[in-house]
C-alpha cells in the first residue's frame, strides 16, 4: 500500500490534494529552474563557439585595421602627413573602433553580456547579412526566413508523422502480412537522407519528364492572384515534400509499427481481449491510450525539429528557409545570426519539453501521482 | 465432496488442439485434449511448465497469439458448439460474459493508465449495456466480495500492492457472475499467506455461487485444497483425468504417481523424488507414449501412442498398463 500516513499534522482536511498540489508546484518550480539552467548553458556555448572562444575578435580586428588603414589612405585631408603621423592617425581611429565595440575588454566578460542579451532574446543587428527588405535586425532576417521552412517541413513531417502511425497500427494488427513484409524490406531506404532523393527527383521530374519546378519557392514573376501563388508554392514543394517523404516513411513506419506489436503483446492487453472487448476499444484504450505520452513525445520533439529545417535539402531545392540562413550565417561568421537561431531554438526547446512534462502528469497517473517518478 | 456431473456439463472439450509455428518447426503445444467440466465444479488443471497448460486456456478463449498453426477441436459451452462460432459471436457471448478468465502475471494484467473500477466495470458497460452508476455499484459489491474496500476502485493499479491486484483481477472476472472462470495460474506470483488467501476466497466463492471453475497450476499442493477434479498434462496431453480424491489419494498413471512422489512435505521425513530426465520438447514428433522416455515400467508397447482407458473412480488415463 502507498504510505497515505505520512501528511504532516496540522495539514488541511482532504490533506491529500493539497499535497499533492504543493507536490506539482514544487515540481513545476524545479522543472522551470531545470530548463532553463539548459537554456543558460546551450546558449552560452553557442555563443562560445560562434565566436571560436574569441578567434572571432582577432578575425575582427584584423579586418577593422585593414578598412581603416584604406579609408584613411583614400580621404584627401590625410595626403599630406607623413607615412608616422598617419600610422598614428589609424592607430588612433582603430583604437576608438575597439573601443566602440568593445573588444578591448576580454573575451569572457564580452560573452557573459552576450549572453545576458541573448537570454532576454535581445538578438541585436547582423554583422553583415541583411534580409531582402534590407534591415540588419536578426528578427527581421529570421523572420523572413522561418515562414518558408515551416510551410515545407511542417507539411513533410506531419505527412509522415500521421500517414505512418495510422499505417503502423494497421500493420500491427496485419503483422506478418505481405505489406508488412515490403515496408519491413524497405526500412533501410531510409538510411540515405532526403536532400539523396532529391537530387534524383529533380533529374526525374524535372529534366528527363519536365513536370515540376528544378527549385526555388514561387515562380518568377511572381503570380498576381492569391490562388495563383499558392497553386506555384505547392508545385515548388512537391519534390521536396516527396523527397523528405520517400526518406523517412519506411522507417517510421517500421519503427511504429514495432513499437505497437511490443506494446499489443502486453499482458493487459490479452486481458482486455479475454474480457470480450470489442478490437476497436481494445485499439483506443489499451493500446494507444498507455503509448500517448511516447507518442506525444514524438510529436512534439517532431514539431520543434521543424525549426531550423535541413541545411542540405534547402540548398539542393533552393528553398529559402533558415536551413539555407544559417549555412550562410555560419559561411560569413555572422555571429549575431547564429546565435540569434540557437537561442530562439533553445527557448522552443525548453518550453517544448516543459508542456511535455505537464501533458505527461496529466496523461500518466503513475507520473502524476507519485511526483515524476522521483 | 465431489459434485456428480449433470447429464449436460457446462464446458466439454473434445480433441482440442493448438499447434504454433516456432522457428524450428511446428509446437504442439495442445495436442488432442479432451475434458468435461460440471456447474459449481472446480476442474484443476496440473502440470509443470511448459506442458501447455497455459496453451490450453488460450485455445478455449480463442485468444491467439500470431504464429498458430492450426487450432482445431470441439469446445461445447453449455450444449453450444462454440468453436464454430464466428469470432465476433463468440467475443459477444462468451469471452468476459459467460467465461472469464483470471490471468497469469495478474500483476500486469491492467491497464496501468485505467483506474481500477473503471477496468472492472467495463464488461458490464460493454457486454450488459449497464449504465455508469449501475456498475460501478456493482463493481464494488465485487470488491467488498473478494475483500478490497470498495474505495479502492478509484485507484490505478500502481497503487495496489500484489495480493491486491490479483483480488481486483478475480473481480473484473467475477463481475459479470460468468458461468465458468478460467484461473491461469493464479497465485505463482504471491507469497503463500497470500496464495491461501486467494485459495480460501476462491472456495467461500464457489461454495456461495453456482460458478464453475478452471484452476491452471502446478502447485500440488494449493491446488488440492480446491480441486473436484484433476486433469494432469504432460507434454500437450491430459494424461490422467480423474476426481480429487481418487488423484490425490490414488494416482494412476507412472507419471502422476512420481509427481506426487515429488512434492515435499512439512513433517513426515519423506524425502521428495525428482523425476529423472526431462519432458520432451514440443517440436520433435514423438512415436509413442510421451512419457516413455522417463517411465520407470515403460515395456514394449509404449513405443505407440496409447489413449485414454477409463480407470476406477470416472476417470480416465493414457497408459497401457490400463488398457483395457
Amino acid at each position: 500500500m502507498p504510505d497515505n500516513s505520512q501528511a504532516p499534522v496540522g495539514a488541511a482536511p482532504g490533506s491529500g490534494i493539497w499535497r499533492n498540489l504543493r507536490r506539482l508546484a514544487l515540481f513545476t518550480v524545479f522543472r522551470l529552474v531545470a530548463l532553463f539552467a539548459t537554456v543558460v548553458v546551450g546558449v552560452y556555448l553557442a555563443i562560445f563557439i560562434a565566436n571560436m572562444g574569441g578567434m572571432v575578435d582577432q578575425l575582427r580586428e584584423a579586418q577593422i585595421r585593414a578598412e581603416t588603414a584604406e579609408a584613411v589612405r583614400a580621404e584627401d585631408a590625410f595626403r599630406d602627413l607623413t607615412p608616422l603621423e598617419r600610422n598614428q592617425v589609424i592607430e588612433e581611429r582603430v583604437q576608438r573602433e575597439r573601443a566602440r565595440l568593445r573588444l578591448d575588454e576580454p573575451f569572457v566578460v564580452r560573452s557573459i553580456d552576450y549572453l545576458r542579451q541573448a537570454i532576454s532574446l535581445n538578438l541585436g543587428r547582423a554583422e553583415y547579412m541583411h534580409s531582402d527588405s534590407g534591415s540588419h535586425r536578426v528578427y527581421s532576417i529570421i523572420g523572413e526566413r522561418l515562414p518558408a521552412t515551416l510551410l515545407l517541413f511542417g507539411a513533410a513531417n506531419l505527412l509522415v508523422f500521421t500517414v505512418s502511425l495510422w499505417l503502423a497500427l494497421w500493420l500491427s494488427r496485419n503483422y506478418g502480412g505481405r505489406l508488412d513484409r515490403l515496408v519491413v524490406a524497405l526500412a533501410p531506404t531510409s538510411a540515405a537522407p532526403g536532400w539523396f532523393y532529391g537530387i534524383f527527383l529533380i533529374l526525374l521530374f524535372s529534366f528527363v519528364l519536365p513536370l515540376l519546378p528544378a527549385g526555388g519557392m514561387v515562380s518568377a514573376p511572381v503570380p498576381e492572384t492569391a490562388f495563383g501563388y499558392a497553386r506555384s508554392v505547392l508545385r515548388h514543394m512537391a519534390l521536396p515534400l516527396l523527397a523528405m517523404f520517400v526518406s523517412s516513411i519506411f522507417v517510421s513506419v517500421y519503427s511504429w509499427r514495432t513499437f505497437f506489436l511490443i506494446y499489443s503483446s502486453e499482458d493487459y492487453v490479452e486481458m482486455a481481449r479475454a474480457k470480450g472487448l470489442p478490437p476497436r476499444l481494445i485499439e483506443r484504450r489499451y493500446i494507444l491510450r498507455p503509448t500517448l505520452p511516447p507518442i506525444l513525445t514524438s510529436f512534439a520533439l517532431m514539431l520543434i525539429g521543424l525549426w531550423g529545417g535541413a541545411i542540405i535539402l534547402e540548398q539542393v531545392f533552393n528553398w529559402p528557409g533558415l536551413g539555407t540562413l544559417v549555412f550562410q550565417a555560419v559561411g560569413h561568421r555572422d555571429t549575431p545570426v547564429i546565435i540569434g537561431t540557437v537561442v530562439i531554438f533553445a527557448y522552443l526547446l525548453a518550453a517544448t519539453v516543459f508542456v511535455l512534462d505537464i501533458l505527461y502528469a496529466i496523461l500518466d497517473p503513475r507520473v502524476r501521482l507519485t511526483g515524476g517518478g522521483r | 465432496m465431489i459434485v456428480k456431473p449433470e447429464r449436460k456439463p457446462l464446458l466439454r472439450v473434445e480433441g482440442l488442439r493448438l499447434h504454433y509455428r516456432g522457428e524450428r518447426g511446428i509446437v504442439r503445444a495442445v495436442d488432442d485434449v479432451g475434458f468435461e467440466v460440471a456447474r459449481n465444479q472446480a476442474l484443476v488443471v496440473l502440470g509443470e511448465s511448459g506442458c501447455g497448460k497455459s496453451s490450453l486456456v488460450r485455445a478455449l478463449f480463442r485468444v491467439l497469439p500470431r504464429n498458430v498453426e492450426t487450432c482445431t477441436g470441439k469446445v461445447w459451452f453449455d450444449g453450444d458448439d462454440v468453436m464454430a462460432w464466428r469470432e465476433e459471436e463468440f467475443r459477444r457471448r462468451i469471452r468476459g460474459v459467460r467465461m472469464a478468465l483470471v490471468m497469469q502475471a495478474a500483476m500486469n494484467a491492467l491497464n496501468p493508465v485505467v483506474r481500477v473500477g473503471e477496468q472492472v466495470a467495463e464488461p458490464l458497460r460493454l457486454h450488459l449495456g449497464w449504465g455508469r452508476e449501475r456498475a460501478r455499484e456493482r463493481a464494488a459489491e465485487v470488491f467488498r466480495l473478494v475483500g478490497i474496500p470498495a474505495d479502492f476502485l478509484r485507484r490505478y493499479p500502481f497503487e495496489l500492492s500484489g495480493g491486491m491486484r490479483q483480488r481486483a483481477v478475480l473481480a473484473m472476472a467475477l463481475v459479470t457472475e460468468p458461468d465458468l472462470v478460467v484461473l491461469d495460474e493464479p497465485t505463482s506470483a504471491l507469497d503463500v499467506l497470500t496464495q491461501a488467501n486467494i485459495m480460501n476466497l476462491l472456495k467461500r466463492i464457489k461454495a456461495k455461487t453456482k460458478t464453475s471453475f478452471i484452476l491452471i497450476t502446478h502447485d500440488i499442493a494449493t491446488s488440492s485444497e480446491v480441486a473436484d477434479r484433476v486433469a494432469l498434462m504432460y507434454a500437450g496431453q491430459i494424461v490422467e483425468l480423474n476426481s480429487a480424491d481418487k488423484f490425490f489419494r490414488q494416482p494412476s498413471h507412472p507419471y502422476a504417481k512420481a509427481l506426487l512422489a515429488s512434492v515435499p512435505r512439512l513433517r513426515d521425513g519423506v524425502r521428495p523424488e525428482s523425476i529423472p530426465g526431462r519432458p520432451p520438447n514440443l517440436i520433435e514428433e514423438v512415436a509413442g507414449c510421451r512419457f516413455a522416455a522417463r517411465c520407470p515400467v515403460r515395456f514394449e508397447m509404449c513405443g505407440r501412442m496409447p489413449e485414454m482407458s477409463a480407470v476406477a473412480g470416472d476417470g480416465q488415463v493414457r497408459c497401457w498398463l490400463y488398457d483395457a
